[in-house]
């Protein structure tokens, strides 16, 4: 039986629940919320969007291949690699 | 050069794969490419000459960010002007849905600030709320792993993200009303 939660504590869940970071149970609650309060369901597009914007921005950047080769080489000679 | 030893083959196949989340998490703390350069090399170097305190097939990637960030606060955090701490309790968390609620509910605005800007506002943070928010979701590390890494309670890292979130949304908020993107508050 999902428990009936109301507009506060739905959206005090929002980001974990797109983070998949609630117990199902908890999930489950805030689904079934979302599929009866529009107004909630519209907050969790723009919690989920805001997720998702950071998400694409994040891989933008690399380890530069000279640093990579920096280490690697570093680590080969260091004195202490038994 | 000489060939690497089992020891070392263990190093390179477990940690050798997380140089690019180091290296952009190094960028977000230190704010500066040379600088998160140093970073990374010192944090890869400590990491292996005790590599024998990590257990193998645990977070590789935990373990190497617990690393980064203790090198990081010890050894870099006075060479940068950090901004200005602030009472993290104290931080009200802005109900900023509120105010896009008739103008852009679906928050469509997030999506049309250009990267630099995004970044910009990440890095505009107090650290404590930056390493968070990096951690889980521009590395998408788990609640528990971030807690692990920087040695802090569960409830700590979400309330923290949740306020590191609040604020991030209000900086690019105040960005897009700026930059027309969005309309302002209707008052």
């Amino acid at each position: 039986m999902v428990r009936a939660i109301d507009c506060a504590d739905a959206v005090a869940r929002l980001q974990d629940y797109f983070k998949r970071e609630l117990t199902p149970e908890l999930a489950q609650e805030v689904e079934r919320h979302l599929q009866h309060c529009g107004g909630c369901f519209a907050h969790a597009r723009f919690e989920e969007n805001f997720l998702l914007m950071l998400e694409t921005r994040a891989r933008r950047d690399s380890c530069p291949s000279a640093l990579r080769m920096r280490i690697v080489h570093t680590l080969r000679l260091d004195p202490e690699r038994d | 050069m000489a060939e690497p030893s089992t020891a070392g083959r263990s190093f390179d196949a477990e940690a050798l794969p997380h140089l690019d989340a180091l290296y952009r998490v190094a960028l977000r703390l230190t704010g500066d490419p040379a600088q998160a350069e140093d970073l990374v090399q010192d944090t890869m170097l400590k990491a292996y000459r005790s590599w024998r305190q990590y257990r193998p097939g645990t977070n590789a990637k935990g373990w190497l960010m617990t690393i980064l960030r203790n090198t990081f606060i010890n050894d870099y955090r006075r060479r940068k002007l950090e901004p200005v701490p602030m009472d993290l309790e104290a931080v009200e968390p802005h109900a900023l849905y509120r105010s896009v609620e008739t103008t852009d509910p679906e928050g469509t605005f997030f999506s049309q600030i250009v990267d630099e800007k995004v970044i910009e506002a990440v890095d505009a943070l107090p650290r404590e709320f930056r390493e968070v928010l990096v951690l889980s979701d521009m590395e998408d590390m788990r609640y528990a792993e971030i807690a692990e890494a920087l040695e802090l309670p569960v409830g700590t890292v979400k309330s923290r993200l949740f306020r590191a979130r609040r604020q991030l949304q209000a900086a690019l908020h105040a960005h897009a009303v700026e930059m027309g993107i969005i309309k302002p508050r209707e008052s």
